[in-house]
């Protein structure tokens, strides 16, 4: 298991974090929903939650927004104790459940107009904000529409753009993609990359497709059975991965791609046979132009087997230790335990 | 500006200071079909009763009391919306917020439970005015026929305002009380027979007051009709309260504001006694008034006390904050604080101050060189009324012990699993007497014997009838059976005892909010204990 250690994200000064979880604990009854959780997230960071269901992510999700009290521990927002002042937390949060509260009898301009004049916004400033919300959102063409009639994919653009519409620090998401074809998908992935980097939010994110969190997040925490399994950046988690697989078996994975030569299936073979004969090298697979094998030893004898191939003449372009994905690392992290 | 603009602009200043729940609420309800169903069926009702009430009378509409008749017919109609459709839609409001997930959105913006409460209320208002508005020529054409009355019509038509609102803050309290699908189908059936219920009785009452003559310039009308607005405004408070308090942030307080109106709604049934005591002379209280005063005032805290009682000992950090600084200031207002141990000390002192109101007769006044009983009711309301305040106690003290034996025993005990068992406690006293008699007809309880005293219906019957001089009982017995209650009081006291002073001395041992800032981190934040 991967000890969730302060991280990458953690080690530089990026000043107050704008969302932090502090030994938060929720049971219901003798079930242990959320655990002893603790991290934290900085504006402009996109980070992932991420569990199998029933993991605790909803239930750490409500107590910051909010919505239910932790056992003990605490959340902040902007510094300010979810427990203690939920009402200031609430300026500052906006959160993104999994179902899409819809009213009856309205259209999407007076959505957003009663949710701008649930935060408070008065007069021009109200008008301004649904304004941008609209745009942002690019719900401008349907802004007359009724909300009962939207697309899931277009309902789920109103719920961001409630969540925005007091322009707050911290965005909480919920399984925002669930249920959305590819193209709305890739829309809301756009949306909430330009929360980060446009906008300068924190935005915190659950989701079960684990390739798409991938390519948003810049850090994550894997929760399992109410605890967290690890956490830190995208590439910590991955590299940390393959690194304690590392150290229990000893051994390291590699891959080696080939340029593509006249008679790249010959070289491949040479590749192949000149491997077999490396006493270091174990488990070699090969394919035209690629290679993949373990090595036994540190990176002493990862170099001076990088040093033999290029001696030998082997038309190397990519020499490389196996990266995993993130949902190679969730499989491999989580151990499909649930409560 | 064109005046098109300059009209949108001051729609949007003026709503912008409104309730937003009202905004969206009216906006919804005036798109809404059952709205536009119920508001044409009211015209055309009304309508409808207009020609063949014409039709019908034919030229004696111009000599009979013609008025009084249709405007009956017009205030039925109006009745049926303002007192059924409304109230109902503000109950399906509520509901539907949960039940659309729409309620979590609100709850996490920054309006408050009261701006929701009241947004929902002021939104039922608002219908309300809307169908009045729509019946109001009808009632205009009324003014042209014999038998007009306009001071009953403005009674009437205020009165059923009110009631209108009343009915809708207890159907909206309601919504709040019912989280899972099961209550909330349970409560919709309760709700829909609560609603029916009061509007027939409102129905009867109103028919009466149509069809007899008003006694405006009697004093006692005037009486009876304030003491009923203001019970109607408490009861109206309260509701409203409830509800706010459901709809608060777990680590808010959801208890001292429905203590607060509890209190002075108490104290406001007295102030209003006393102050026709005043009016009329003391002597001229009826006994049997008072009592029933006493019968409403227990009913309502054994409720309330009940409830009080078996709150959660814990007190947020929250909470903690908004207490006063002063030690003389926190020994007040502890028993309005939150937690079961100050709430059976609330209910305590209200039901201590029951007593000594209800015993005002016994309290001496000097004429003279001579200490006379004071000249108000009579002796046995003193004794009647005591002995139901410590059946409250007895009842409600047996309840509180329990919730916190259970809560030592184990933590899944809950509040409700206390007020169960109190409720039950009941029944069950009232029933006991008649267990042996079920066995064996030897061995019935003979009427009059102080066995009885489990029940309090008889004992408060035997009480009132053994002062009264009836036949059967005599000054004597009441006391035997208050010395009973008496010492079981006394006894449910003790058992109670340090529980009650725990209560206080927690609130006053609570550090100051700079500590408590400063201490936050160490007590509920990162090392509070984990149950399990």
């Amino acid at each position: 298991m991967i000890e969730p250690v302060p991280s990458d994200a953690e080690s530089i000064d990026r000043g107050e974090p704008s969302l932090e979880l502090r030994h938060l604990h929720r049971f219901f009854g003798r079930l242990k929903a959320v655990d002893d959780v603790s991290f934290k997230a900085w504006p402009g960071q996109v980070m992932g939650f991420i569990g199998p269901n029933g993991a605790g992510k909803t239930t750490s999700m409500r107590v910051m927004a909010t919505l239910d009290t932790p056992t003990a521990g605490d959340a902040f927002i902007c510094g300010y104790s979810v427990v203690d002042d939920p009402d200031k937390v609430r300026r500052y949060l906006g959160f993104m459940p999994d179902s899409f509260g819809k009213y009856a009898n309205m259209n999407v301009v007076e959505y957003l107009d009663f949710f701008a004049r649930a935060y408070g916004l008065k007069d021009a400033e109200r008008r301004d904000a649904i304004e941008h919300v609209l745009v942002f959102t690019e719900l401008r063409k349907l802004a007359d529409k009724s909300i009962d009639s939207l697309s899931k994919g277009m309902s789920q653009r109103l719920g961001l753009g409630r969540c925005l519409i007091h322009d707050p620090q911290v965005m909480i998401l919920d399984e925002p993609a669930a249920g959305l074809d590819p193209r709305a998908r890739v829309e809301l992935r756009e949306l909430i990359r330009l929360l980060a980097t446009e906008m300068n939010k924190t935005v915190l994110i659950s989701s079960h497709i684990l390739t798409e969190l991938g390519e948003i997040c810049d850090s994550a925490a894997i929760i399992e059975a109410g605890q967290i399994l690890a956490y830190g950046t995208i590439d910590e988690i991955q590299r940390q991965q393959v690194s304690v697989d590392a150290d229990s078996t000893g051994r390291r994975a590699l891959h080696v791609r080939l340029a593509s030569v006249d008679n790249l299936e010959a070289a491949t073979s040479s590749l192949e046979k000149w491997l077999l004969e490396q006493p270091m090298v174990k488990d070699v697979q090969c394919s035209i132009g690629h290679a993949m094998f373990d090595i036994e030893g540190d990176d002493t004898e990862q170099q001076q087997l990088l040093q033999n191939l290029m001696a030998v003449g082997h038309p190397i372009i990519e020499f490389h230790g196996k990266t995993q994905s993130l949902e190679d690392a969730f499989m491999n992290i989580t151990k499909g335990i649930t409560q | 500006m064109s005046s098109g603009e300059k009209f949108l602009h001051l729609t949007d200043y003026v709503t912008d200071r409104l309730n937003p729940i009202l905004v969206k609420e009216t906006r919804q309800a005036l798109k809404s079909r059952q709205f536009i169903i119920t508001f044409m069926l009211l015209l055309t009702v009304a309508w409808l009763i207009s020609v063949f009430g014409v039709v019908l009378n034919g030229p004696a509409i111009e000599f009979g009391a013609a008025g009084r008749m249709f405007f009956a017919w017009y205030v039925g109609v109006l009745g049926f919306a303002t007192l059924f459709v409304v109230p109902f839609g503000a109950f399906r409001s509520m509901l539907n917020e949960r039940d659309y997930n729409t309620y979590e959105l609100l709850s996490i913006s920054t309006l408050s439970p009261r701006q929701i409460v009241t947004g929902k209320l002021l939104s039922a208002l608002a219908q309300v005015l809307i169908y009045y508005s729509a019946i109001a020529p009808f009632i205009a054409f009324t003014s042209l026929l014999q038998g007009f009355d306009l001071p009953l019509v403005v009674l009437i038509l205020s009165l059923g305002l009110l009631w209108s609102l009343f009915v809708s803050t207890v159907a909206i309290m309601l919504s709040t009380l019912a989280n899972s699908r099961q209550w909330q189908a349970l409560t919709t059936i309760g709700m829909i027979a609560l609603l029916l219920w009061q509007m027939v009785t409102a129905f009867a009452f109103g028919g009466i007051a149509i069809s007899e003559s008003i006694p405006f310039d009697n004093d006692e009308f005037w009486w009876g009709l304030g003491s009923m607005l203001v019970g109607m405004g408490g009861y109206l408070l309260l509701a409203q309260q409830i509800a706010v308090s459901r709809l608060t942030f777990e680590s808010g307080n959801r208890s001292s504001g429905i203590r607060i109106i509890s209190t002075v709604q108490f104290w406001l049934t007295w102030v209003g006694i006393l102050a026709y005591g005043g009016w009329y002379g003391f002597s001229n209280i009826e006994g049997d008034a008072v009592f029933a005063f006493a019968i409403s005032a227990s009913i309502h805290w054994v409720i309330a006390g009940l409830i009080f009682s078996t709150e959660s000992e814990h007190i947020s950090r929250r909470v903690r904050r908004g207490i006063p600084q002063s030690q003389f200031l926190r020994l007040l207002y502890a028993p309005w604080l939150p937690g079961g141990r100050r709430g059976l000390l609330l209910l305590t002192l209200h039901l201590a101050a029951l007593i000594v109101i209800g015993r005002w007769s016994s309290w001496p006044q000097w004429i003279g060189n001579h200490v006379m009983p004071l000249p108000v009711w009579e002796s046995w309301v003193g004794d009647a009324t005591t002995a139901l305040a410590l059946y409250v106690f007895i009842y409600v003290g047996f309840g509180s012990a329990v919730g916190r034996l259970g809560q030592a025993i184990t933590p899944e005990f809950r509040p409700a699993h206390s007020r169960v068992l109190t409720i039950l406690l009941v029944p069950l006293t009232i029933v006991a007497p008649y267990v042996p008699g079920m066995f064996s007809y030897r061995y019935q309880v003979r009427s009059g014997s102080y066995y009885w005293v489990t029940n309090p219906f008889s004992t408060l019957g035997r009480i009132s009838s053994s002062n009264r001089g009836w036949s059967g009982s005599s000054p004597e017995e009441a006391q035997v059976y208050l010395f009973i209650l008496g010492i079981a009081a006394a006894i449910v006291l003790l058992v109670n005892l340090r529980a009650l002073i725990a209560g206080v001395s927690d609130v006053l041992d609570w550090p100051s909010a700079a500590n408590s800032e400063s201490a936050a981190s160490d007590t509920e934040g990162t090392n509070a204990v984990v149950p399990g």
